[in-house]
């Protein structure tokens, strides 16, 4: 499978109405425009957009927040959080980006073990 | 299937009760109180009423039924029909508009890890 | 290379669930919703589901319509109609005033329609909600010709021909309020 850091096209969508309370796993990207609470494990890369609200732990190899992440983040690759974002978790990751005016409270673990 | 020559109608007035079998093709217009068992095709129109259990190969409903339906090839629900009771067939048809009441038997090949 | 055919970047409205996706739990929204992956547990929409080949749902599904041309193991409540395409399979029981089993679906379980005075008038009148156009994936309905089958079983017999004529001007009862614009039923014309 190709992998998508672009402009978030993927092709699995939650969109902005949408909530799911529970778990998300597969193997694609992921793209959260709406409310996930629960679990979220993918083999790809999982793009939270302005509008997205997740409140889980993340298991993924990307992770991308524009919106709000209450959660544990675990990224085998690497971890962004843009500038507006609000994060509240532990992320771990060798890669971590954190844009200027990304809010973010927890701790960050860059140890590059990653999964 | 076998296209009989022979094709009974029971017509818009008649009204019939009791036990209809045979092995040629009807076609119902009028009401039919009972059992029907068919060899081949019955045909209820959109003027039809039955209410009967329901034995034949081949099942097209424009009209009324209610009873147990059971077809050896298909059974169609056209849109014009009002039909409650149990279907029993390998193929089931409902069109746009048609009223069903009841439970569809059909066979449903789920893959494994369903 | 796997196309997106619904993108993203603001497409409110165009929630898909892709082929290696499994969500464990329950789903609900405002937006029409298509899987082509799993979904487990529960389903509710006030929208369209449209659940693609490889789509599985193993839930209890609660939507305005919905058409299915995966598996569904559960039961679906709509409040406007469901369509089994032909590659559709259900096991459950399904409760709406509009039900659509297309030639080749497979089903079983129950159907509820209750009285469906919605679906004799809408059904007639309307042929389809709006939301067929959106979707170019979705598999185009077959016309399915009963009907005509009959039609042309019965005409190869002189006889049954000048009785079809009078059978085919009798339309279902119509609520009043829809009499009016309503056109003849018999046409089996689908505008699309």
């Amino acid at each position: 499978m190709m992998e998508r850091e672009a402009e978030h096209m993927a092709n699995t969508v939650i969109g902005s109405s949408i909530v799911i309370d529970g778990e998300i796993s597969g193997e694609e990207d992921l793209v959260v425009q709406g409310t996930v609470k629960g679990k979220i494990s993918l083999k790809e890369s999982l793009f939270v957009e302005g509008s997205g609200i997740v409140e889980a732990d993340i298991q993924t190899q990307n992770v991308e927040v524009a919106g709000k992440v209450t959660g544990n983040i675990n990224a085998s690759q690497k971890v962004e959080l843009k500038s507006d974002c609000r994060v509240v978790g532990d992320i771990r990751a060798p890669r971590i980006l954190i844009a200027d005016g990304a809010s973010f409270k927890g701790n960050v673990d860059m140890d590059a073990k990653g999964r | 299937m076998a296209q009989s020559e022979q094709v009974g109608i029971i017509g818009k007035g008649i009204v019939i009760k009791g036990n209809l079998t045979g092995g040629g093709d009807l076609v119902i217009e009028g009401r039919v109180e009972g059992q029907i068992a068919l060899k081949n095709h019955l045909t209820i129109e959109s003027t039809g009423n039955v209410q009967a259990d329901i034995e034949a190969d081949e099942l097209t409903i424009n009209g009324e039924a209610s009873g147990n339906i059971d077809a050896s090839s298909k059974v169609a629900i056209n849109a014009s029909a009002k039909v409650a009771g149990d279907i029993k067939a390998p193929r089931v048809v409902i069109e746009d508009g048609a009223v069903f009441n009841g439970s569809i038997e059909m066979e449903v090949k789920l893959p494994e890890d369903v | 290379m796997a196309t997106n055919k619904e993108m993203t970047g603001g497409a409110a409205g165009a929630t898909v669930i892709g082929p290696t996706i499994t969500i464990n739990g329950k789903l609900s929204g405002d937006e029409d919703l298509t899987v082509r992956g799993r979904v487990e547990g529960e389903v509710t929409l006030t929208k369209t589901l449209f659940l693609e080949v490889s789509g599985v749902v193993k839930a209890n599904v609660s939507v305005k319509n919905a058409v299915i041309s995966g598996v569904v193991v559960g039961n679906v409540r709509a409040t406007e109609s469901v369509e089994l395409t032909k590659e559709g399979r259900m096991v459950g029981d399904i409760a709406a005033p509009r039900v659509i089993l297309v030639d080749g679906a497979s089903f079983r379980g129950r159907i509820e329609m209750g009285d469906a005075s919605v679906s004799r008038a809408a059904g007639d009148r309307v042929g389809r909600p709006a939301r067929v156009s959106a979707r170019p994936s979705a598999p185009p309905r077959p016309p399915p010709p009963p009907r005509a089958e009959a039609r042309g079983m019965a005409n190869s017999k002189s006889t049954v021909t000048p009785i079809l004529s009078k059978i085919e001007s009798k339309s279902p009862p119509v609520p009043p309020a829809l009499a009016a614009g309503k056109r003849k039923v018999v046409v089996r014309k689908r505008e699309r």
